[in-house]
């Protein structure tokens, strides 16, 4: 009943949904949650394909099965995600230290 | 497994971990020093990186690779640092940056663009591009208690993080469809299955993700305002090392993985560069400050290479390479230039570049060699370089005629460039100064200007060797 | 996967997340939308499940649910003015963001469901979490020692970053 394409389409319609919030939203802690949300989006399609993708389709030179690449790819995206969520913030913190405002377009020395 | 393909990464990780601690145990006021240990530290990756020239092996279960094509973009990429940091030792001190932590950074994003020219799998390129793009991010951002600076960070990590996000989704595609993330297991089942609209989608998103890194429109917005405020020194290595390491992933992944779907991205990257290189020009022209006017410059020159992509033969790649080597240089000479100047006049306005040649001959005569390379006025680096890639572009377009409409856009291109580099080197010459007083530049700064220059008249007079080097590392990519 | 259980869970699941998901776009109080975006984390992790990724269920919960959420509130509650109820709205470019994110899914979900994917005829056994961890020191020992010094700097830029003099 539930085939890869469900999970393939959960992540299509929750990739959007994040890609719509991050480049609408103002305030840039909401950007960088609904950038979280892509990030989500892709490990879960990566996960589906983990455990969908027949293990032939492994090619010759990659030795660890298909299964276990997909998983791996998972966990380094989590990991990259966290600190780029902590330097992130960190940077919101000291903008919000010299200007009182973290939004986007209230901070205008530059243009957006 | 060897870890000796990995020393030159592992002693810049190193030597950015003695820094840190170094840092710690001097005292305030003699932080100083720790610009000249990064600077002679860097002989340390680079006697390793040149003692694995003529190397080709892949190691740790295929993911890393060490051959011509990395040697020759860790050399280039040292050189960078090098003169990054040199450049670094007046603007540190003159602004609140933490010097140690600066320079160790520095040096971790350097082992980290040294990676991104080594990897050769998809989990491995996406950490290396990652650990170089957070370690930009704080650079851009190290300046404190300085809100543009901050802004510049803050503004690179979103739309950094958005691009990574769709490079990721691309990723995941291509790994779905192909069943592997090793780029020659890739280009196999590329292959063997045939190019399904799903892999294209791949490939697009993949292109979108690199494209941010290198600023080639549609993902150019952030450049001009990263380059504005970050450190002046920041901004010439994310103008120059952080876009020849994404050149470098562009050239491994669509030359090995994607190459069998050639025919998709010939026509994208075509119409890619020259829509860059028009659009970086034009907008380029209306600047009137100066930081901004090189940002946009930098996206003309991100066009003017990819030109060489379009053709995707050995002598356009390795046209690519020079030109890459040639505009490091250049951009590096111009952006020292620019850091000796704000430090005395204190603005990045063109205005206030009028008269600056009777102030501070010497800086004003290297941005001026500086800026006409740019602009591809012989005898400089840039005029060769330009010869050299436009030519074996041209030498392409017998299979592919659109080629010849392609050079011509990028030498229209090249003549208007000339225009707005020609408006700085007028008003330093012959603008009316506002004042007479000379002005004083720091020793660091001149010795990095005179090697920046030296660079851009040697590889210009005689590129004889860069141009051998490089068609030998092109010719790796071609098997 | 044929159990309908699993099927009732899935849309169970996907119902959950979908509509947190865009009530952390859509909710102009951005402390409404963290915390709506725990509950997309918890589902997502309830997802990995399903796939039979134990271990990633438990990584989804500890680091993006846990430490991820942690620092996202810790950043609104340092950053937060007055004006908390409209703290979340959208930019004179939400229109444009909207056509595009419509004409990216429509682009994806067209692809998506026409590919042919080599999928496996019998379920595949998923690894677990010794497999896992034999293959990070294995196969992929260079991203996993990028990774660690990724994670130092992300530390030390941090710190750099947000400490007060």
């Amino acid at each position: 009943m539930l085939s890869l394409n469900h999970f393939l389409l959960l992540g299509a319609v929750l990739f959007s949904i994040g890609l719509y919030g991050a480049l609408s939203r103002r305030n840039a802690v909401a950007i960088l949650m609904c950038i979280e949300l892509m990030f989500n989006a892709v490990n879960i399609t990566l996960v589906a394909f983990a455990r969908f993708l027949a293990p032939a389709a492994t090619a010759s030179q990659s030795l660890a099965p298909v299964s276990t690449v997909g998983q791996v790819f998972t966990i380094f995206v989590i990991t990259v995600a966290a600190a780029e969520a902590a330097v992130g913030l960190a940077i919101v913190l000291a903008i919000y230290r010299t200007r009182r405002t973290i939004s986007v377009e209230d901070v205008d020395l530059m243009k957006w | 497994m060897n870890l000796n393909l990995l020393l030159p990464e592992i002693s810049l990780c190193v030597l950015a971990v003695v820094l840190i601690v170094i840092d710690l145990l001097l005292p305030q006021g003699r932080k100083s020093i720790l610009g000249y240990i990064a600077l002679v530290g860097l002989a340390f990756p680079a006697v390793f990186t040149l003692s694995l020239a003529g190397v080709q092996q892949v190691s740790f279960s295929g993911a890393l690779v060490v051959d011509q094509v990395s040697v020759f973009f860790k050399l280039l990429f040292l050189i960078a640092a090098a003169l990054v940091i040199l450049s670094s030792f007046d603007y540190t001190r003159r602004l609140s940056i933490l010097q140690g932590e600066y320079y160790a950074l520095v040096l971790f994003a350097t082992s980290g663009m040294m990676l991104m020219a080594s990897t050769r799998e998809l989990i491995s390129i996406y950490i290396a591009l990652e650990f170089t793009s957070i370690t930009l991010y704080v650079l851009a951002a190290s300046i404190r208690n300085d809100a543009k600076s901050s802004e510049a960070g803050l503004k690179y990590l979103l739309l950094g993080a958005l691009s990574s996000g769709a490079l990721l989704y691309g990723m995941a595609l291509t790994f779905g469809l192909t069943g592997s993330t090793v780029l020659n297991d890739i280009a196999s089942a590329l292959a063997q299955r045939g190019i399904s609209a799903a892999a294209v989608l791949g490939l697009v998103f993949i292109a979108a993700g690199f494209g941010f890194k290198i600023a080639t429109v549609p993902f150019h917005m952030w450049a001009p305002d990263v380059y504005e405020g970050a450190p002046t020194p920041i901004t010439a290595f994310l103008s120059v090392a952080s876009k020849a390491a994404g050149f470098a992933l562009v050239l491994r992944v669509f030359l090995t993985a994607f190459e069998p779907a050639e025919k998709t991205w010939l026509p994208l990257f075509m119409v890619l560069a020259a829509v860059t290189m028009t659009l970086g020009n034009f907008v380029a022209i209306r600047q009137t400050n100066i930081k901004r006017m090189l940002a946009y410059s930098s996206i003309a020159h991100a066009g003017y290479v990819l030109t060489g992509l379009a053709a995707a033969t050995a002598g356009a790649t390795s046209g690519m390479l020079v030109y890459l080597l040639a505009y490091t240089l250049t951009n590096l000479g111009a952006f020292i230039a620019i850091i000796a100047f704000s430090g005395q006049v204190g603005s990045d306005q063109i205005e206030d570049y009028n008269g600056l040649s009777r102030r501070a001959p010497v800086v004003s005569l290297g941005l001026a060699i500086c800026l006409l390379s740019l602009a591809g006025v012989p005898p400089m680096a840039g005029f060769i370089s330009k010869v050299y890639l436009f030519a074996a572009v041209f030498d392409a377009a017998a299979k592919n005629s659109g080629l010849y409409y392609l050079v011509v856009i990028a030498l229209l291109n090249s003549a208007v460039s000339i225009f707005y580099y020609l408006r700085v080197v007028k008003a330093m010459y012959f603008g009316p100064a506002a004042t007479e007083e000379s002005l004083h530049t720091a020793f660091s700064l001149r010795v990095a200007l005179s090697a920046a220059v030296a660079g851009v008249l040697i590889v210009g007079i005689y590129p004889t060797p860069v141009m051998q080097a490089a068609s030998v590392a092109a010719q790796v990519l071609f098997h | 996967m044929n159990d309908p259980i699993i099927a009732i869970a899935f849309f169970v699941l996907a119902a959950v997340l979908l509509i947190s998901a865009l009530a952390v776009v859509m909710l102009r109080n951005i402390v409404h939308s963290a915390l709506f975006l725990a509950l997309a984390f918890v589902s997502v992790a309830g997802f990995y499940i399903l796939l039979n990724a134990e271990f990633l269920a438990a990584v989804q919960i500890l680091i993006y649910a846990g430490a991820v959420m942690i620092l996202l509130l810790f950043a609104i509650m340092l950053t937060q003015r007055a004006n908390t109820p409209m703290s979340n709205v959208s930019n004179s470019q939400a229109g444009l963001a909207a056509i595009v994110a419509a004409a990216v899914f429509v682009v994806l979900a067209f692809v998506l469901s026409k590919t042919s994917w080599l999928t496996g005829a019998a379920a595949v056994t998923q690894p677990n979490t010794e497999v896992l961890g034999k293959a990070l020191f294995d196969y992929y020992v260079l991203p996993f020692e990028i990774a660690s010094v990724l994670l130092l700097v992300a530390m030390i830029g941090a710190i750099v970053i947000a400490r007060e003099d």
